[in-house]
């Protein structure tokens, strides 16, 4: 939807401030009670959901013309989403996550971009990745000598996708293969695109860059379509949630399920065993796009109706994502099924998680506010008294594992894989 | 609009820092109050407040004194908000700096005293969350625990539905530091003795009543930079443990907490038990709340609003189910209570309590809402007072209207006639939600232990669409016609418009002189000029401190 159909949202928006922290039912400290890491870094009110609508307002009555921060302030939003699941408490008419994005999509369009973003964009371009520097040539070197399918060739149970980072980040690719030895082993018919496996989109239609996520999700959806794909499994949540949501609102309607997810429908059926003890206190991360993005897509092509003279209601009754099905238990049940792991939670947990920083575009462009997002996470995962933090994507991993917490000392992050892999025998501690 | 010399915007960064002060027209922008921004008690309106010449992040008192005394250096208004819950927070000239001071957020509870110090962004359910962890808890308004406390208590009257039992923000408030309009920072109260921060009034300045009074200056008065508030007693666990799925969040609270809607037969049996309520020393909370979404749609909001599921487009088959009908004229005339026992007697005693006042005035406790699950969701909503957002639900915007703040047999004697008023302008218009026209949340306590209450109509209104903005101050200037008819005063959605104009713009002395020398007690405004001028001779407050220049007033009496 462009930027001009949220104007009635704009106007409609009354700066009560729940974007700016979790849901007051769920605050237990001061420290750790707010959740959108723009306005806390940044200070002014303008980095805050409340505030880009009124930008958004701004920016179609060509009052910020002038302005030297305004592409500065659209592209520092994480897209993380918080906002929105805070706003949604009491609000069924606002869409926040929705229309900063279309704030982004119109900045792009103005050419308010920042200079870090057109070398990732150049790169999905070019190569179909998000890791510039990365070669389409490279992608598929990760499937080396593990006799996976090529579901063009031959039909599989399960579309295996590994998403850019799996794919590529040498760190990664061994964990990768892991993966998939672990799911055959339990007996998972898995295949992969081939040399047609490529970037998502995803994380480019959080930077604001919607003609390019448009098209990798067209480029995909063919792909998936013409092999015949019926369920995704991914290791990636910003995959996950680009599968789930963007290719579904495009088409496609394989099952799309996210690794932990997988792994925790095997270990419940008995088709995977974790006999190895793991004894380490975790507190689990829940990542943007896993969590409460990753709820599934329902179709909608409606209007605004009104009722009783003024009440806004939508006609169809439109989808409410609010973060209250996202995947929030899979995770927790996979890191529970392991001996010796014990759970600690923190403060902000599940729907009203705080991002790791990574997202949005902002880890490229805005680093210090993404280290300071991570740091945040970091420190409040400390707080824990947890030796670990245990999360369920690469993205959220790579910040949080590069992050110091508030003086200075950072803490070993793990990907729940990590810790699977190990419990079932696949790799040594 | 002047922009601020470059030399006076640097003196000003200086102070605060480079990163904590803006003048990019994306940032000022933002610092506008839009017509949404409602409850600001002058009436539904259509424009934006002025552009800030700049916005402001100062850090500490220390810094907010700098900006102030820069702003009587060079003759520029100053605004201070933090929470911005109402237009009041918002500067009123072009000639103006507006200030956030959400950077100002440290905290000091002294559970042994039952204090708590804050800086403005501590709001209230982050306070009352701390709180909590040593067995205390506070007053949170009905502005709700989104704001800041220091703003509810310095700024604003400052009841909520805890005020039966913890008392109104000019009771809570303790000692306090400002930066007066002049620049110079003030301690009142035992700070300002050396004394610490227990108590409100002497040993030390005792300038309560003319910094904040009972109705509060609505930040016209200088920068509160720092605030203790009375704290109390919480008889529950150190945190509010929780379940359910968003946005039905519901707490789980051990046998000594209850929450009841309690319905009364008539108006009369209703003033006649808060009048025992107030009495009888039972309530923890007492409040008129589901009530605002109006008496025809609040049992069918109230199922929205505990099921993940459900939303407003599934408001018309709700309000045809027949039971759900039949639950809305149960609780025609209704409140909501909660107990809270600090021993299993104290709780058998607020229970027996409630059954006989019960018994004495006819009424009955809803059925639907002792259901389990629903009576957890209210413990959660009301104590934590989470959900003031709901206010914009409907519609995105709404004005409280009525408003007497009054003996209950008062208010209580007219309710009916203020709800025909209302339905009238529902069913023969579209200009405001048609809700059944009782849309009353009242606090039933708007002084510490009871004897007066507060009633407010809430009209919905839709801020985007014109029509409706207009029709909605319309219908104001009927139920202002109405309450005139009556002698009830000043309707609560007209409250402000003396202090801020219909543009945003704040009056010049003229027009406020204009209007107060016509009042029948102008002495009041002419006492409050000569304050002003002793603790902001320069004028850089604005007009919410409503102010008559006694020579004019003279000069009018000598004529008349």
């Amino acid at each position: 939807m462009p930027l001009q159909d949220y104007r009635p949202m704009m106007e409609r928006c009354s700066n009560c401030l729940n974007c700016r922290w979790v849901p007051f039912d769920k605050l237990k400290s001061l420290r750790f009670g707010e959740n959108c890491p723009s306005v806390c870094y940044y200070g002014f009110g303008t980095y805050s959901a409340r505030g880009r609508f009124q930008l958004g307002q701004s920016v179609l009555d060509g009052e910020v013309d002038e302005s030297e921060a305004v592409g500065d302030i659209i592209h520092s939003c994480l897209a993380c989403g918080a906002c929105d699941v805070s706003c949604k408490v009491c609000r069924y008419n606002l869409e926040p996550l929705a229309h900063n994005l279309a704030l982004k999509e119109e900045a792009v369009s103005r050419g308010w971009v920042k200079p870090a973003h057109r070398a990732i964009m150049e790169g999905l371009r070019t190569e179909q990745t998000m890791l510039p520097g990365r070669r389409k040539a490279d992608r598929t070197a990760w499937q080396e000598g593990l006799g996976l399918k090529d579901v063009f060739q031959e039909k599989a149970e399960v579309l295996f996708f590994p998403g850019c980072k799996y794919a590529y980040e040498e760190d990664l690719r061994e964990k990768t293969r892991g993966m998939v030895r672990l799911l055959k082993k339990a007996g998972v018919d898995l295949g992969v695109l081939g040399s047609a496996e490529a970037c998502c989109g995803g994380r480019a239609a959080d930077m604001g860059y919607a003609d390019e996520a448009r098209e990798r999700v067209a480029a995909n959806c063919r792909a998936c379509g013409k092999a015949g794909v019926t369920t995704v499994v991914t290791p990636c949540a910003d995959c996950l949630h680009a599968f789930k949501r963007q290719y579904a609102e495009a088409g496609a309607t394989f099952e799309v399920l996210h690794v932990t997810e997988y792994l925790e429908r095997l270990v419940a059926t008995g088709a995977l065993a974790l006999p190895g003890r793991i004894p380490m206190t975790v507190t689990y991360h829940d990542p943007c796009k896993l969590g409460r993005q990753g709820e599934p897509y329902e179709a909608w092509n409606g209007v605004e109706k009104k009722i009783r003279n003024q009440i806004h209601t939508w006609d169809p009754k439109r989808p409410r994502y609010n973060g209250a099905y996202g995947v929030y238990d899979a995770p927790r049940r996979l890191l529970e099924a392991i001996d010796g792991v014990r759970l600690v939670e923190m403060e902000r947990i599940r729907e009203y998680s705080w991002c790791c920083g990574a997202s949005g575009g902002c880890e490229a462009a805005e680093p210090e506010f993404s280290a300071w997002t991570a740091s945040e996470r970091v420190t409040e995962a400390r707080a824990t008294g947890a030796a670990a933090i245990a999360t369920a994507c690469p993205w959220c991993k790579g910040r949080l594992g590069t992050a110091v917490d508030e003086n200075g000392d950072a803490m070993p992050v793990v990907d729940i894989v990590d810790l699977v892999l190990q419990a079932a025998g696949e790799v040594q501690a | 609009m002047n922009r601020m010399p470059d030399a006076v915007y640097r003196e000003f960064e200086a102070v605060v820092g480079r990163r904590n002060i803006s003048r990019d027209p994306a940032v000022l922008e933002t610092y506008r109050a839009i017509p949404a921004q409602s409850s600001d008690h002058r009436g539904p309106h259509e424009g934006k407040t002025p552009m800030p010449q700049a916005v402001i992040l100062p850090g500490s008192t220390e810094e907010v004194q700098g900006v102030v005394r820069l702003c009587n250096r060079y003759g520029i208004q100053f605004k201070a908000a933090t929470t911005f819950w109402s237009v009041m927070g918002y500067i009123g000239s072009e000639a103006s700096v507006q200030l956030d001071l959400r950077r100002m957020r440290t905290f000091e509870i002294d559970a042994r005293n039952q204090v708590a110090v804050l800086e403005p962004y501590v709001i209230g359910g982050a306070i009352q969350a701390e709180a909590m962890k040593v067995g205390l808890t506070l007053n949170i308004p009905g502005v709700g625990c989104s704001s800041s406390v220091v703003a509810s208590t310095a700024g604003w009257v400052g009841f909520g539905p805890t005020s039966i039992s913890m008392g109104c923000a000019s009771e809570n408030m303790l000692g306090a530091e400002w930066v007066l309009p002049s620049g110079e920072i003030l301690r009142t109260g035992s700070l300002g003795a050396g004394a610490g921060w227990f108590c409100g009034e002497g040993p030390g300045p005792s300038l309560r009543g003319i910094l904040r009074g009972k109705q509060g200056t609505a930040g016209s008065f200088g920068v509160c930079t720092r605030m203790a508030v009375r704290l109390h007693p919480w008889p529950g666990p150190a945190a509010i443990p929780t379940r359910g799925t968003v946005p039905a969040y519901k707490a789980s609270l051990p046998d000594n907490f209850k929450a009841y809607t309690l319905c009364f037969p008539t108006w009369e049996a209703y003033a006649d038990a808060i009048r025992l309520f107030h009495e009888n020393d039972v309530l923890f909370l007492g409040h008129r709340q589901f009530n605002m979404f109006g008496r025809d749609i609040k049992a069918a909001m109230i199922r929205i609003l505990n099921d993940p599921d459900l939303q407003l487009a599934d408001l018309p088959a709700l309000c045809e189910d027949p039971y759900l009908k039949e639950q809305n004229e149960k609780m025609k005339i209704d409140i909501q209570v909660i107990l809270a026992g600090q021993t299993a007697r104290d709780t058998d005693y607020k229970e027996m309590a409630v059954d006989r006042i019960l018994e004495i005035t006819g009424g009955w406790k809803s059925e639907m809402m002792l259901d389990k699950e629903l009576a957890d969701w209210v413990l959660l909503y009301l104590i934590r007072m989470g959900h003031k957002n709901l206010n914009y639900v409907l519609c995105g915007a709404y004005e409280g209207n009525f408003g007497l703040s009054s003996n209950v047999y008062v208010s209580a004697s007219v309710m009916e006639e203020a709800s025909d008023l209302k339905r009238k302008w529902e069913e023969q218009g579209t200009a405001i939600a048609a809700v059944g026209g009782d849309s009353d949340m009242g606090s039933i306590c708007i002084m510490g232990g009871g004897g007066s209450t507060g009633w407010e109509f809430f009209t919905h209104f839709d801020a985007y669409e014109k029509a409706s903005t207009r029709g909605t101050a319309e219908f104001f200037n009927a139920t202002q016609a109405w309450m005139n008819e009556k002698g009830l005063g000043v309707d609560m959605g007209k409250w402000n418009q003396s202090a801020r104009r219909p543009d945003g713009f704040y009056f010049s002395q003229a027009e406020q002189d204009a209007m107060f020398e016509k009042l029948p007690q102008p002495l009041v405004t002419e006492y409050q000029f000569k304050v002003r001028e002793a603790f902001n001779p320069n004028d850089l407050c604005g007009s919410y401190y409503r102010t008559l220049d006694p020579n004019r007033a003279s000069r009018r009496r000598n004529e008349g």
